[in-house]
């Protein structure tokens, strides 16, 4: 017999505990629950851009036999928005519609026929207005606003100075400029929209099951834009297929649903298409960045101003934080002397914008890490070097007021080197032919966790509750979302490693806004750190609860007694001690259920700088990661094909590296896409590519092998030393891909995707260029 | 892109009885894989009351040699063509260009005979019923304008399939039944050159098979542009046939899909014959194929690009055969 120990949980590669449910498909996604008698949903969605909405008469509509409710923008004069300063968004569209696709009507009917029949049947009267799906309309003198209190389609802009900027740039022997535009992409989560709507007539109730990363925001929405109190309503998170941002705010289906199924008296699912579900978007905005470093001769940064434009789409969203975002980020990954910013986020004509993996840094960085490539050209420098003479040293606090604690950047940068063999391909005769191979490098880094939560309540960032009963087991009750990001897994992983106890007592309810303590929502990748903290206390709550009770069975003062996981004994004594299940009979005399209970709240100092918009960006862990990518360039076809990708990620300490490791494999696949082929596109503000055909998510094809490493630096915050493990390698592998293409055609794109088009117009120029510098006199 | 529209399915179980149902339904389609239909019908393109299946037609299933000529059932899939010895042996080109279609699963249930009668693609025609709604519709479907070419009287729709030029390049016939019994013709004939009326089959009329003659020493390949290595439809493809006799071209043929509104066989490629395959000939060749291919704005991917890659094929394809002998 092995001598009783604590059984160890956190490190440990655990297949997520979710898995067997999804892999079988036994797990029930919101689509797939009973809905037995529910209305049918449909939306009728505005045909035009921009336009006054004159008249919506759904009479005909509503007398269709089989209809149950039609409900339009005159039933809902709430407006809604993540951000409580930027609420200009409403259900059902009002006074104008601002984007083609924007919800105007929705319908309930017994089933799908009637419903579209019913939407047909609604006369929809616009006065047709000036339409703008680029910045640069929106911006143009004389345009028309697309909101009345935004003059010139501006929403926000932000302009930050840290540090002498001018001065840093006087120093410097080389300063450059350079300009990258990325096209708008979307996060194509496998699950399309759908929302499941209940509503009680009896006690004035809403029970709403729907696809959020978000419940709590949820509620709140539903309650403002219903008019009803917050106790009257319920959220449920079912088995959610993906989110990556796109679901951390309340959509508008969500709402809509419940207006619904108010308007029926019942039950009402509504299940977006895939189209749809496109045109409800939220993802990463088109975005031209400006960006000008300053560098000495040994490849130290002096200065760094940027500029970045966003066409942020018809309502504000997350908007004012991602601009807010793309400039904070700047910081926190080298140490750089001065820093100047400025950000615009224009209103346009095409489905809003909002969160998407990376929110905020991903084009900032690629654009960043490509200037710093072009510069360590200029220099004869190699790029691990230039990254190497910027490095910072922890404790750091950077200029805009953020603090590093741990900081594996350096350790990042070794292993991709050292693995992709970086060194020995230096100096390496570009091989012949028409294909050509290079090798790029991108550096990146994310927050993990936002320190500062959109609602300021004076609650904690994070609640976890522990339910000890009579049956011996454990039941983890949170409101953070899985998403399939592993949440639940981590959350079990962290209680499991406090009370060392067998994994198989532990079970994990979450996301039932009746059953689990309020969350904020997985976002910003704040879950791991926050809730797990919450989580490790919720534990050690619970274990000194049953060490109280092992001590009175063993008589014996607690402060001797030992947590062995399934045995509490004196501790060092030979004795057997006392198994688990007795120590709990013990633990309930008197009291019955327990309930221990951990919180986390983020420390004041760690929630930004003083300054406007200071609060984004702030975090109390920074992950970084290192990438190397070897690609090949067809020169005839313009086909960029990813051979390998080499990534480090730090993130602190991983409580399941098996889980780290897909995080990090899903991150470099998310990025891979954007390097090389997806775009969202509009046709006069129509989406061209709002299906999985056009809209080019990389296949496996395209999936090269990905060698990825977890560096462990130990966060001192972190919950066993973790922190953010998910969105900050996506952004260090666009500019890796983008280096590498570079160094194998010579040629630097200057825009993303890099599809094959976009690299013969490159092809093309190179050859031009060529040409004249062969042409004697020609300069 | 919701459900299904309503539709009554038949199951013929041989090409007489497909055809009398055909006359008997009207609105009637003939579906097999149902990789292009039905996503057009979803999209309520196509709202057919009634559809023919032919999956179960065991003689339109067949692949077939007869005399050193292949014959391939039009409901053969494309999964079974490309693995087929014989075609792999003898037609390897037909085999190369079925593998290519879309992904591994399509494969499996799209036939030999959809993707010769692919209905024809533009960004402003395969889009959903709200979009094209939005739109005003177009040319090819209830609408009165050509997005692509707003100002010419005629669809632009683009021919995508990727069997039909590597079946042209092989002289490949088409079998056609219909009520008034089979023909037999080119399988050039088989197409059209207008986007919205992209095939010349009478009413009623089905493709059944085709037949390609032994290649004797015609050697074909097939390559397409495509933004992925799956999935995609080609942004431009090309396939090659030819005969080299020493140092010379004996035999050259040339068919180029999703450029035009139909697959195109190359015509004048019979004056680069009887002579070295030298950088001129490939020069001459592009030109030639330059007057001849058309890539308009029917794809998310610009027409100068379709152009120049397909060229880029070209000369490798070209290259690659006359090498290989």
């Amino acid at each position: 017999m092995t001598a009783p120990a604590k059984k160890k949980m956190a490190g440990v590669r655990l297949p997520l505990i979710d898995g067997p449910e999804k892999v079988s498909g036994r797990a029930h996604y919101t689509a797939d629950l009973p809905h037995g008698d529910a209305l049918v949903g449909r939306i009728l969605r505005s045909p035009s851009g921009h336009a006054e909405i004159v008249r919506v008469d759904a009479s005909a509509a509503r007398k269709l036999p089989g209809v149950a409710a039609v409900v339009t923008g005159a039933d809902c004069d709430v407006p809604f928005g993540v951000l409580p300063i930027a609420q200009n968004e409403y259900p059902l569209a009002r006074d104008k519609v601002r984007y083609r696709g924007e919800p105007v009507a929705v319908v309930a009917a017994v089933d799908a026929a009637t419903a579209d029949a019913a939407i047909d049947l609604i006369e929809l009267e616009l006065r047709e207005l000036p339409a703008y799906y680029t910045p640069s309309e929106a911006r143009v003198p004389g345009a028309v606003n697309l909101h009345d209190d935004r003059d010139g389609n501006l929403e926000r802009d932000v302009h930050h100075e840290f540090g002498d900027v001018d001065a840093g740039f006087a120093e410097a022997d080389v300063v450059r400029e350079e300009t990258f535009r990325c096209a708008e992409v979307t996060h194509v989560h496998m699950e399309p929209h759908v929302s499941l709507a209940e509503y009680d007539p009896g006690r004035d109730r809403i029970t709403l099951h729907t696809c959020t990363q978000v419940p709590y925001y949820v509620h709140l929405s539903v309650s403002r834009c219903l008019g009803m109190d917050t106790s009257q309503i319920r959220v449920v998170k079912p088995y959610i297929g993906g989110g990556f941002g796109a679901r951390t705010e309340t959509l508008n289906f969500e709402i809509i649903a419940c207006l619904a199924a108010r308007a029926a008296g019942g039950r009402v699912r509504l299940y977006l298409s895939r189209e749809e579900t496109f045109l409800t978007h939220r993802g990463r905005p088109y975005t031209e960045v400006k960006i000008k470093l300053g560098m000495t001769k040994s490849g130290r940064m002096t200065a760094c101003a940027c500029e970045a434009v966003q066409a942020g789409g018809a309502y504000g969203g997350y908007g004012i934080v991602t601009i807010l975002y793309a400039g904070a980020l700047l910081n926190a990954i080298y140490d750089i002397p001065a820093v100047r910013y400025d950000g615009y986020r224009v209103y346009t004509n095409t489905p809003a914008c909002g969160a998407m993996r990376g929110h905020g840094t991903v084009d900032v960085r690629y654009a960043f890490e490509s200037l710093l490539d072009i510069m360590a050209g200029e220099l004869g420098l190699d790029p691990f070097a230039v990254r190497r003479a910027n490095l910072l040293t922890v404790p750091f606090e950077t200029l805009n007021g953020l603090r590093i604690n741990s900081y594996g950047l350096p350790e990042c940068l070794d292993w991709v080197e050292e693995a992709s063999g970086w060194r020995d391909r230096a100096g390496e005769t570009p091989s012949g032919g028409r294909v050509r191979k290079g090798f790029g490098l991108g550096c990146s880094h994310y927050v993990t966790g936002a320190a500062k939560p959109v609602h300021w309540t004076g609650e904690p960032h994070a609640v976890v509750n522990l339910k000890l009963d009579f049956d011996a087991s454990i039941t983890v009750l949170t409101g953070a979302a899985e998403i399939g990001q592993g949440s639940s897994t981590i959350l079990a992983q962290a209680v499991g490693e406090v009370l060392g106890v067998d994994f198989s007592r532990l079970r994990v309810v979450a996301s039932d806004s009746a059953i689990t303590p309020k969350d904020n929502g997985s976002y910003s990748s704040r879950v791991t750190f926050m809730v797990g903290n919450a989580a490790v206390q919720a534990a050690e709550a619970l274990r000194a609860i049953l060490i109280e009770a092992a001590a009175r069975k063993l008589d014996a003062d607690p402060g001797d007694v030992e947590c062995l996981g399934e045995v509490y004994r004196v501790a060092g004594s030979q004795d057997p001690g006392l198994p688990f299940n007795e120590v709990v009979r013990e633990a309930l005399v008197d009291t019955g259920t327990i309930t221990a209970k951990g919180t986390f709240t983020v420390p004041k100092e760690y929630q930004g700088g003083g300054h406007r918009g200071g609060a984004v960006g702030s975090t109390m862990g920074f992950s970084y990661a290192a990438t190397v990518a070897e690609v090949s360039v067809d020169e005839d076809t313009g086909q960029v094909t990813v051979d390998n990708v080499w990534v480090a990620h730090d993130c602190g300490y991983a409580i399941n590296p098996l889980s780290v490791e897909g995080q990090i494999q899903g991150a470099v696949w998310m990025g891979l896409g954007q390097a090389i082929s997806e775009e969202t596109r509009y046709w006069n503000g129509l989406p061209l590519c709002a299906n999985m055909l056009d809209y080019r998510v990389p296949t496996i094809v395209e999936s090269p092998p990905i060698h990825t490493r977890i560096v462990e630096s130990m966060d001192p915050n972190g919950p066993f030393g973790a922190k953010e493990a998910s969105e900050g390698a996506l952004s260090s592998l666009i500019p890796a891909v983008a280096n590498a293409v570079h160094d194998a055609l010579g040629v630097r794109l200057t825009e993303t995707p890099m599809t094959p088009d976009r690299v013969i117009d490159a092809v093309i120029r190179k050859e031009r260029d060529a040409k004249r510098a062969a042409v004697p006199g020609a300069a | 892109m919701h459900g299904l529209p309503e539709f009554h399915l038949l199951h013929p179980a041989t090409v007489a009885e497909a055809v009398a149902m055909g006359q008997e339904e009207p609105g009637a389609r003939f579906v097999a894989g149902g990789t292009d239909l039905l996503v057009n019908m979803r999209r309520l393109i196509a709202a057919p009351p009634t559809l023919i299946d032919l999956t179960d037609v065991a003689e339109m299933r067949e692949i077939t040699v007869e005399d050193g000529t292949l014959v391939v059932g039009a409901a053969a899939t494309l999964a079974e063509l490309a693995a087929d010895p014989r075609v792999r042996r003898t037609w390897p080109v037909l085999a190369t260009a079925a593998g290519t279609v879309a992904g591994p699963t399509h494969r499996q249930v799209a036939t030999v005979g959809g993707n010769l009668c692919l209905d024809t693609r533009c960004i402003y025609y395969n889009q959903s019923e709200w979009w094209r709604w939005a739109n005003d519709y177009c040319l090819k479907e209830r609408g009165e304008v050509c997005h692509v070419a707003p100002g010419a009287p005629r669809c632009w729709a683009a021919f995508s399939g990727d069997l039909a030029p590597a079946a042209l390049v092989m002289g490949a016939e088409a079998v056609v039944a219909g009520p008034d019994g089979a023909r037999t013709m080119p399988l050039d004939d088989l197409y059209g050159d207008d986007g919205a009326t992209p095939f010349r089959l009478g009413a009623g009329e089905l493709l059944t098979a085709i037949r390609v003659p032994d290649p004797g020493g015609l050697r074909g390949d097939y390559a397409k542009s495509r933004v992925r290595g799956a999935i995609d439809f080609p942004l431009a493809g090309v396939a090659v046939a030819l005969r080299r006799d020493g140092d010379h071209l004996a035999d050259l043929r040339v068919a180029l899909t999703a450029t035009n509104v139909r697959p195109d066989l190359v015509t004048g490629t019979e004056t680069l014959l009887h002579g070295p395959l030298d950088d001129d000939r490939l020069s001459a060749l592009e030109r030639l194929v330059g007057k001849q291919i058309q890539p308009m704005r029917s794809t998310v991917t610009s027409s100068q690009y379709r152009r120049r890659v397909a060229a880029a094929l070209l000369r490798r394809l070209v290259a690659g055969l006359f090498a290989a002998e």
